[in-house]
């Protein structure tokens, strides 16, 4: 288990800061990390080694706390605890912040873009859940604010294929949301967590939904249609999330992100015992009852509180984290023989 | 013996007696006392709910006036949000508090509101408070963040500029 994940190398990418997020462009070949120094740094590679093509600083007064690419690769949003979200356009490796959306009462903690890139949406401390909607003039229009949570939220990740919204927060919920005759609702409440739910990541397919929480426990989540043949009880039209799987005892702190891999199926977590850990789906587990066993863990893969984990969308195994000693790094992953 | 047994009761049964007519007392002054202070709580918190929800209606009310001759395609997604804030503002439930989705309905007007607030007031300029970035009032607009009432203020002043 110990070669499982070898580290390919470090950079100092936010000094004398935090490293809150990191981001891979659709194409696998930049990456953006933004801290709290306020930057975002746009990182790639030249022969071994990965070096800083772009800083972007001229954008927030606060820290930047998330980024996040648009699928067609062109534009980077940015979510600001400055209660602001900027969207750069990039230009070869220039970026130049094209729109600052404003809306939020105080913090915003993180900003997704819907796979059909003309969809936006924002989440802040102020309890609120904003869906933005991009036209052809590149201007956005708030398509809706959703009140459902009843404390921080902490994220907001898109289905992987269908205009469907997750959010997770500090009320232990993760909330689910789709448009519904011109607005937007909420359509379904996950409960089980313990406390606050830092993170969440869709598998490949958009069928699970993996949360992370404050509660050191993983919960996987799955989608049942209504007349669905397991017999899991829907009402009306919208379909109904169950916890098919907890995975606990495996974390001794909180656990801040997952990332789901969407080529080879791999579960990463970032967990503020400064551990990164890597699971997978046991071959021939129940689909209704899947198990997950522990693949790679990775004590000390920095020297404080892993905050963000990414695999690259192109390279399988290639892994990339960032922690709150301000440094990225790049790992490489491999599944172990006979697991 | 009927006689003596209702002598004895009297006295044996008196400190009982005495207790239950106390609290029988006591209970109907507390209750009385109860309807009056809850009457007062309620028509406090109804009349703050009022006041937030006649305040999203006046100014849906006044932006739909002043949109009334535009016809660009921005302006009817503007007319759109406005209308849909003022049928659910007529479609709240005014005289039953017992709603169960009374909190629900309300987050969604005020979601609704700040949505068409964005939409007309594309150039509002956020007022940092002094001490940092706004509160954790539940009521976000309404006794919470202060820089809220200012963004309203302004967007009453720039009544032209609509884009």
């Amino acid at each position: 288990m110990k070669d499982s994940l070898v580290l390919l190398g470090r950079v100092p990418a936010h000094p004398d800061s935090r490293c809150w997020f990191l981001a891979w462009n659709p194409a696998g070949t930049l990456l953006a990390s933004c801290g709290g120094d306020r930057r975002i740094r746009i990182w790639g590679t030249e022969g071994d080694s990965w070096i800083c093509k772009s800083v972007l600083s001229e954008g927030h007064q606060r820290t930047v706390r998330k980024v996040a690419w648009s699928p067609c690769g062109n534009y980077l949003a940015s979510a600001s605890f400055d209660a602001t979200t900027c969207i750069w356009k990039k230009n070869q490796d220039d970026f130049e912040c094209v729109t600052t959306l404003e809306g939020h009462e105080n913090e915003v903690k993180s900003v997704a873009w819907a796979p059909s890139g003309n969809l936006l949406a924002t989440c802040s401390r102020d309890k609120s859940v904003w869906v933005w909607e991009v036209d052809e003039e590149d201007e956005y229009e708030c398509v809706s604010v959703l009140n459902s949570h009843t404390q921080d939220v902490k994220h907001v990740v898109w289905h992987p294929s269908q205009e469907l919204l997750a959010s997770a927060s500090y009320d232990d919920t993760v909330k689910l949301y789709r448009e519904e005759e011109d607005d937007w609702v909420c359509c379904a409440t996950l409960e089980g967590h313990e406390s606050t739910v830092w993170s969440l990541a869709f598998d490949p397919s958009g069928q699970r939904l993996a949360s992370c929480s404050d509660d050191r426990t993983v919960r996987i989540w799955r989608q049942y249609l209504p007349d669905n043949e397991q017999g899991v009880a829907c009402s009306g039209s919208d379909p109904s999330w169950k916890c098919i799987c907890t995975l606990s005892g495996f974390h001794s702190r909180t656990i801040y992100d997952i990332a789901w891999c969407q080529l080879t199926g791999a579960l990463a977590t970032a967990c503020g015992d400064d551990a990164i850990r890597v699971f997978q789906e046991d071959p021939n587990s129940d689909p209704q009852q899947p198990t997950f066993s522990l693949t790679a863990h990775l004590h000390q893969a920095h020297s404080q509180d892993v905050n963000c984990v990414a695999w690259n969308p192109k390279e399988p195994g290639l892994l990339a984290s960032c922690s709150d000693d301000g440094e990225v790094a790049f790992w490489k992953y491999q599944r172990p023989e006979g697991l | 013996m009927a006689g003596s047994q209702d002598i004895f009761d009297s006295i044996v049964m008196a400190d009982e007696r005495f207790h239950g007519e106390g609290y029988r007392e006591g209970y109907e002054e507390g209750s009385s006392l109860g309807v009056m202070e809850g009457r007062q709580h309620g028509t406090l918190h109804g009349a703050k709910i009022g006041s937030e929800i006649g305040c999203y209606q006046g100014f849906a009310f006044a932006w739909k006036c002043l949109l009334h001759s535009c016809t660009t395609e921005k302006d009817s997604r503007k007319m759109k949000v406005l209308e849909s804030l003022i049928g659910m503002i007529q479609k709240f439930p005014y005289d039953d508090p017992t709603y169960d989705k009374l909190h629900e309905d309300l987050d969604k007007i005020r979601g609704k509101f700040k949505q068409a607030l964005f939409c007309l007031c594309r150039s509002l300029t956020r007022c940092h408070t002094e001490t940092g970035l706004g509160t954790d009032e539940r009521s976000g607009w309404f006794g919470g963040s202060p820089r809220g009432w200012d963004v309203v203020a302004r967007s009453r002043l720039t009544v032209t500029s609509t884009s």
